[in-house]
């Protein structure tokens, strides 16, 4: 392909990106180093906001709060992704009926599946999970006021939304994995576990790493969640990232928008870090 | 490929047994397989019911009567109603969000679709390092945190005053989820031979022409995936749609949220707005599994 039809085809798609997210980009990092808020000039304050950033508490927790629940969410996805991967392979007809069953949660705008899932376990809304635990003889739980409680109930409706996705990548991987190399294993005499912990899920490694890193970009961005399922975020101490950007950067009238573009800031130089073994892969298979 | 090595192993250990070989379910016993079959079944079963149990519950609880829509304990029996929905269709605006958030799904869709094929081919077919500062572009991009581009976005739209316009909600969305869909389209790309275009433009086609007639169509399922996958995005935001919108372009997910803090009549309306919504996507995934699935595999085991 010639020069100058390459950049013809390019051309539109990479305006669009340098306009709508290069500018803007560049934008959060100039305020990151100013006292800015919407609507007035900033002024330059070197790293002060870095500086405010790493030592406000409300951000240490935000940070421990999203490590946590990132860390929870991940694995389940994983391991919860891989098991219902397992399960549906083995299905022939039905497949298609359980695997649109199980999109739904994944399909529903975040805020939406979140508003749902929140009203199964508030009790001003018939409180009917909190209705089985005690049928069960337990103490209710506050699942919107306690810290703990509420991390779960968020951990949970994330793993919700975002189980059909990790179940589906798995299962495009299972289904390369030839049938000789399962039959092998097992008449070499492994059991079920075994042929899997040793045979089927080292040989889709790459695909699990990958379900990993994109389970992690996600939970990392946690917010839409938070609204219906945290309403007292801040006070027990349940501010996501993001959330915590939203609030101190918009949501006050802009006070502090310098603040939360450093964090923003942050936040980027972490995720890109993370990146990196994959950015390397990137650059090698586009140069080939 | 990751599983070569894997595949190499245990290839030897199977000439050795290649002897006995039988089935496995054979070498179990038809019992042991068939009770597996209906452990698996059952367990299936109670995870999808699990799944849907709250939009299950959100529809159980839309169509009681308001006064005892939201008792604690729940009541079981009542005299099923659709006054939530009448009430929401006739005292809020519902309506014009749900078409606000349509025009921004159907006017993003469009541009992302227009702008990304052209790119996503030339990635496909042109290596180089232009390519991979592309490529790597997008991949970060893609990761980026929302509100480091949707913070400054606010003002830009205020200076430009489009601030709170459908137009710039669907321009923003075309840009955040233009990285994935040129990663996505270029992975369908790939799939399909060089030697076409070559041949194509033997027979006298421009580059332009080719990629119109003879690629697109060839790409259709491809395409197609893109388009869902697109839609879907712009209908499921809600961080960029709450800091780009005011009154006026408000779209469904801001509707909802801001339903949230109100008293029950009104809950009990966001609860059947959540429906109305739940149903066409509900359709959506099982008309669309088979373009999602294939999506889901091309933007991930390959990239």
């Amino acid at each position: 392909m010639r020069r100058r039809e390459y950049l013809y085809l390019v051309a539109p798609s990479v305006l669009v990106m340098f306009g709508l997210l290069v500018i803007p980009l560049v934008r959060t990092i100039q305020w990151s180093f100013e006292r800015v808020r919407y609507g007035s000039p900033g002024t330059f304050v070197g790293l002060d906001n870095y500086r405010d950033a790493v030592t406000d508490p409300r951000f240490l927790s935000a940070v421990s709060f999203t490590v946590v629940v990132t860390i929870a969410v991940v694995t389940v996805l994983v391991l919860g992704g891989y098991l219902l991967a397992v399960l549906v392979n083995g299905l022939v007809r039905s497949r298609p009926l359980v695997l649109g069953l199980l999109l739904v949660s994944y399909v529903v705008p975040g805020i939406i599946g979140a508003t749902m899932f929140s009203w199964l376990f508030n009790d001003n809304f018939g409180g009917v999970v909190n209705q089985l635990i005690s049928a069960l003889g337990l103490p209710p739980v506050l699942w919107f006021t306690s810290t703990w409680a509420n991390r779960a109930l968020v951990a949970a409706s994330v793993v919700w939304s975002l189980v059909p996705f990790s179940m589906m990548v798995i299962l495009a991987g299972l289904q390369g994995v030839p049938k000789e190399l399962v039959e092998a294993a097992r008449m070499d005499g492994a059991g079920t576990v075994r042929t899997h912990w040793s045979v089927i899920a080292p040989s889709i490694r790459g695909v699990l790493g990958f379900v990993t890193l994109i389970s992690i970009m996600d939970v990392l961005r946690l917010f839409d969640q938070l609204i219906p399922l945290s309403p007292q975020a801040v006070q027990i101490g349940n501010e996501s990232l993001v959330l915590y950007i939203y609030n101190r950067a918009f949501l006050d009238g802009g006070q502090q928008l310098g603040l939360g573009s450093a964090m923003n800031v942050l936040l980027i130089v972490i995720i890109v870090v993370m990146l990196l073994p994959f950015i390397r892969d990137t650059a090698r298979e586009g140069r080939s | 490929m990751a599983n070569r090595e894997a595949l190499e192993r245990p290839t030897t250990t199977s000439g050795r047994d290649a002897g006995r070989a039988r089935p496995p379910s054979a070498a179990r016993g038809p019992r042991t397989s068939g009770l597996r079959k209906v452990a698996a079944g059952v367990v299936l079963a109670v995870v999808c019911l699990l799944m849907l149990s709250p939009v299950l519950w959100t529809a159980f609880s839309v169509i009681k009567p308001t006064n005892v829509a939201f008792l604690n304990p729940p009541v079981y029996t009542f005299e099923p109603t659709m006054d939530a929905f009448v009430d929401l269709w006739q005292t809020t605006n519902f309506y014009q969000y749900l078409i606000n958030t349509l025009v921004v799904a159907v006017i993003s869709t469009t541009a992302a679709l227009v702008i990304g094929l052209p790119a996503a081919y030339a990635l496909s077919r042109s290596p180089g390092w232009v390519s991979v500062v592309l490529l790597v572009a997008a991949l970060v991009f893609r990761a980026l945190p929302r509100t480091a581009v949707v913070l400054p976005m606010y003002e830009i739209s205020r200076t430009l005053g489009i601030y709170d316009t459908t137009f710039a909600l669907a321009l923003a969305l075309v840009a955040i989820n233009q990285p994935f869909s040129i990663w996505l389209l270029r992975n369908f790309f790939a799939a399909v031979p060089r030697e076409i275009d070559e041949a194509a433009m033997l027979d006298g086609c421009t580059r332009l022409s080719m990629l119109r007639l003879v690629l697109i169509p060839l790409m259709g399922p491809g395409i197609i995936t893109a388009g869902l996958f697109m839609f879907l995005f712009a209908f499921q935001e809600y961080l960029t749609a709450v800091i780009l919108t005011d009154v006026s372009s408000s779209t469904v997910p801001v509707f909802i949220a801001t339903q949230l803090g109100q008293t029950l009549p009104l809950l009990q309306q966001a609860g059947a707005a959540s429906l109305l919504l739940t149903a066409p996507v509900f359709l959506f995934a099982f008309v669309a599994q088979k373009y999602l699935i294939a999506g889901l595999n091309a933007g991930s085991v390959k990239g």
